[in-house]
């Protein structure tokens, strides 16, 4: 059973020069009780495909096209109001990418999760309070923190109190945009533990990450998609896409990484040469063909459909050998 | 041909807007009295007359020609504007570039005493100054006003200093042995010209009201005229109370019109040069 | 030590250091500016000799004694500064033989009472209209607003008074001419009289409001749209907090530059509202300077200018304890600049 269901999700930027399609027709499934990772290189419409999964959409961002089922609603026809009310915080959440300034800087942590809390649950102020110390204390989190002001908070701590103040209302989904970029690597270890624990304790069960970082891939995905220029290249298990990647983007992606398991180490360090397309016009046929080393006659003309494969999906007209 | 900065700059209909403004005013100044060539100073015709065929402005109280006088006005704030905008502009780039660069305790003495003439009035201390002073030239009105200023833009050089010269491109200068004051001028500097430009717009513009400030409580140009100075001589003839609009309302328009179109120039300059991180 | 005891500290040693370099100024420029001040003044009341020489004797007399001139200079000084403490501003020459501190203390609270609610007023109004044109971003509203807001912050209160004076006074004869009250009128405690300076009140009141509104409009506006692009304004949207909270964040955001641009402001605005008291010939102390100016009353500028500067920075204070208070920041970690 899924827990939210894209289809033929299109989301432009409209610019002066024209739409930038930054999803451009993606299908997209997770299933329940699954992390999935979203991957791909920057720019490659990965935050902008999650802020239109739970339908963050402002302009110059546009949903041009798509139809987006969360937990059974129909969230792509709700508007605004009734999205913040009955979808954002309570049915899911997004971490987003600097949560280091994400807090109100001017409210202590408590007065802030008792106002945002509020808002959607009728509860009085010192519910709230053991709400929060409660959930603090389940994910390691110093109960301290929830008296102070943001600036009095490290980085990593603050980017742990803002993924715990995310579940707070227990979203059927948390979406987390690059959970350690601009950390150092000893806090990006307690952010992924963090994340670990929230599955582990069940506070959530079903989580999407974006990431450009393929070690995080390795250590906490049990699905991972892969995007380029808008669309979703292949999809499948973590162990599939790590270890046994079809799509040549994907297997460059994969093996850009140095890492000490023997058998990547003997594959070499590649990386893909070129640069990602320019999403107002991006290439014909399959986007990647301009920087692929298997590219054929039928890449440069037509579109790869996003197919099954056995447990995974791939849009690909020429992969790799399984 | 042009430079694509200009084309760039050409295309912002603020900027357009005001530089038409401000020109317009300074060209009829600058050319005004040719074009127009009465005596400011002379009594050309009876006191007090409204706007006619023969005065487009009127006269005033000694039946002077007040568009001449207007003209003479224009050429004469625009002088001192500029004049004092420069003398600001060099004290508060030099100490805004020393206090940045070198840190320490020459930063805070700096800073200090920029602090201490930010919060103590201009207009009071010119008025102090200038209380004194039996004779008063424009260069000497001009000096007056850039003397008291210039600190908030010592402040926001010193800014862009710091955050200069913890750059890249710094190291590597010093790297290659390259003295302080050619790391100022070769790196640094440059980097701040478009700021600086935007900082002098915007001071000849306060420099402008200052002036007109002074002349109001009776201590501006001795000799000659000025914006500031018609208006003085209208408060003082009582032409408020009686009702020759003609004397005071055209000096005032001027007035605002240089002023605001210069803010309105460094508006425009400011969004060219510093695009907004989000939203925009 | 508590960071905000270490910051108030810091401000009140600097407001100390920046009155004694006033004091310095104050006492050095009359005897650094060639040709003997003294001299001058002392012809003028020879010229406009409706005194008797006795009088301009005294008169003499009275000023050596009080700038001391001829002792040495740290001596003059000291004295100087010894007669400021216990509130000796001099006496003055215009007015002789009346104390300069009598005499201000007359016209010091009509100014007070015209600059303290106005620039009040104006913060307040003037940043309420910033954050709507902020708001209304690229409507009508805003187009209107912005162009409005840029003339009015260059245009001189003076010169704003004269057009209302001209227009609501002289043509359509709605309020006063100028001064504070109806001369006819003794000024007592009663009804009539209070309203009757309320109505003097009006133009020099909207003079100033209406002068200085633009300058907090365009700042406030400014970072109204800056703050409503912050980081914690898109994360408070996306955990489905109501708009109207995530606005009253951004205007308390918003709000603490204007208060320190608040501190910053003041010394202009008290110059502008001192100019614009002559318009209407309201007596307060720009009135006074203005006059002291014209009969070269040294002691009384001198005096007035110590007084102004003294409010001026005692102001300054109070607007550094209410951003002290608002800004949590100050509140527990205070590092200093």
């Amino acid at each position: 059973m899924a827990i939210l269901e894209a289809e033929h999700i299109k989301a432009y930027y409209s610019t002066r020069r024209g739409y930038v399609k930054a999803v451009d027709g993606v299908d997209l499934v997770q299933e329940k009780d699954v992390i999935t990772g979203l991957a791909g290189e920057s720019g490659c419409g990965k935050t902008t495909m999650v802020n239109t999964l739970m339908m963050n959409v402002r302009p110059p961002l546009h949903l041009v096209d798509g139809t987006i089922v969360l937990d059974g609603n129909v969230i792509s026809e709700m508007d605004r109001s009734t999205l913040k009310k009955k979808v954002w915080g309570v049915l899911v959440s997004l971490v987003p990418q600097s949560a280091l300034n994400a807090l109100m800087p001017t409210k202590r942590i408590i007065d802030y999760i008792t106002d945002a809390v509020s808002y959607h649950m009728a509860v009085s102020n010192s519910e709230v309070a053991s709400m929060a110390r409660r959930r603090f204390e389940e994910l390691n989190l110093p109960v301290e923190a929830l008296s102070m002001y943001p600036h009095e908070l490290s980085g990593g701590m603050k980017q742990r109190a803002v993924i715990a103040i995310s579940t707070l209302l227990n979203p059927r989904l948390l979406i987390v945009d690059e959970p350690t970029s601009a950390l150092d690597v000893s806090t990006q270890k307690q952010v992924l533990k963090m994340l670990v624990d929230l599955r582990k304790a069940e506070i959530i069960k079903s989580m999407m990450f974006v990431t450009h970082d393929i070690a995080i891939l390795r250590q906490i995905a049990n699905q991972i998609t892969i995007m380029y220029a808008g669309k979703v290249v292949e999809s499948g298990s973590a162990t599939d896409i790590l270890y046994d990647p079809r799509h040549p983007y994907s297997h460059g992606l994969m093996n850009a990484v140095v890492t000490p398991e023997p058998e990547v180490r003997k594959r070499g360090l590649i990386s893909i040469p070129g640069e990602p397309p320019d999403l107002i016009d991006p290439p014909k046929g399959c986007r990647f063909h301009p920087r692929c080393s298997r590219a054929t006659e039928i890449c440069r003309s037509m579109e790869p459909p996003l197919v099954r494969e056995g447990n995974r999906f791939l849009a690909c007209h020429n992969p790799l050998p399984a | 041909m042009m430079p694509p900065i200009v084309k760039d700059l050409l295309k912002i209909k603020k900027l357009d807007v005001s530089v038409v403004i401000f020109s317009g005013i300074m060209l009829t100044g600058v050319f005004g009295s040719t074009v127009y060539p009465v005596d400011p100073v002379a009594m050309v015709g009876p006191p007090e007359q409204p706007p006619s065929n023969l005065f487009p402005l009127g006269t005033d109280s000694w039946g002077r020609d007040l568009l001449a006088l207007l003209l003479s006005g224009i050429k004469s704030s625009l002088y001192i504007g500029l004049t004092a905008a420069l003398i600001a502009a060099a004290i508060g780039i030099v100490i805004g570039v020393i206090s940045g660069f070198k840190g320490g305790l020459t930063d805070s003495s700096l800073m200090l005493l920029t602090d201490i003439v930010l919060v103590l009035p201009s207009i009071l201390l010119m008025i102090l100054i200038a209380a004194y002073l039996r004779e008063r030239n424009p260069l000497l009105v001009a000096l007056m006003i850039g003397v008291t200023s210039w600190p908030w833009v010592a402040r926001a050089v010193r800014s862009q200093m710091l955050s200069l010269r913890t750059r890249e491109f710094v190291y590597m200068s010093r790297m290659a042995g390259l003295s302080d004051t050619r790391i100022i001028f070769l790196d640094l500097v440059p980097n701040m010209a478009s700021y600086t430009f935007m900082a002098f717009v915007l001071l000849m513009s306060g420099a402008m009201i200052a002036e007109a400030g002074l002349s109001m409580i009776g201590l501006g140009v001795t000799r000659g005229t000025s914006l500031g100075m018609i208006l003085y001589w209208a408060q003082l003839l009582e032409s408020v109370r009686r009702g020759l609009w003609w004397w005071f309302i055209p000096p005032g328009v001027c007035l605002v019109a240089l002023a605001a179109s210069l803010l309105l120039l460094s508006t425009a300059l400011d969004e060219y040069f510093s695009p907004r991180l989000k939203g925009g | 030590m508590n960071p905000l005891v270490r910051f108030l500290a810091r401000r009140i040693g600097f407001l100390a250091i920046t009155f004694i370099v006033f004091l310095i100024i104050i006492f050095a420029l009359p005897r650094a500016i060639p040709g003997n001040p003294l001299a001058t003044i002392l012809a003028r009341i020879f010229q406009q000799s409706q005194s008797s020489p006795e009088l301009v004797k005294a008169v003499e007399k009275k000023l050596m004694e009080e700038f001391g001139l001829g002792k040495p200079l740290h001596v003059q000084f000291l004295e100087f500064v010894s007669r400021l403490v216990v509130g000796d501003l001099g006496t003055s020459i215009a007015f002789y033989p009346r104390k300069v501190a009598e005499i201000v203390f007359v016209y010091l609270p009509w100014s007070l009472g015209l600059l303290i609610p106005a620039t009040l007023v104006s913060w307040v109004v003037g940043n309420l209209l910033g954050a709507l044109a902020a708001y209304r971003r690229k409507t009508a509203a805003d187009n209107v607003l912005l162009p409005v807001f840029l003339t009015l912050s260059q245009t001189p209160y003076y010169w704003l008074a004269m057009l209302l004076l001209y227009g609501l006074a002289v043509t359509l004869r709605i309020f006063p001419i100028g001064g504070a009250y109806t001369p006819a009128i003794a000024p007592a405690l009663t009804m009539h009289f209070i309203i009757d300076v309320l109505y003097h009140y009006i133009l020099p009141f909207l003079s100033i409001v209406l002068g200085a509104m633009g300058n907090w409009a365009i700042g406030m506006r400014a970072m109204v749209i800056y703050e409503l692009g912050a980081d914690y304004v898109s994360y408070s949207d996306s955990l489905g907090l109501p708009d109207s909270k995530i606005l009253r964040y951004v205007f308390r955001n918003s709000m603490l530059p204007q208060i320190t641009g608040l501190a910053i402001n003041l010394g202009t605005m008290l110059g502008g509202s001192l100019i614009t008291e002559l318009v209407f010939s309201y007596p307060g102390t720009g009135y006074l300077i203005f006059r002291a100016l014209t009969t070269l009353d040294y002691p009384l500028i001198q005096g007035a200018f110590i007084l102004l500067i003294s409010t001026l920075l005692v102001a300054n204070f109070i607007v550094d304890l209410v951003y002290a208070y608002l800004d949590p920041r100050i509140r527990t970690s205070y590092v200093g600049e």
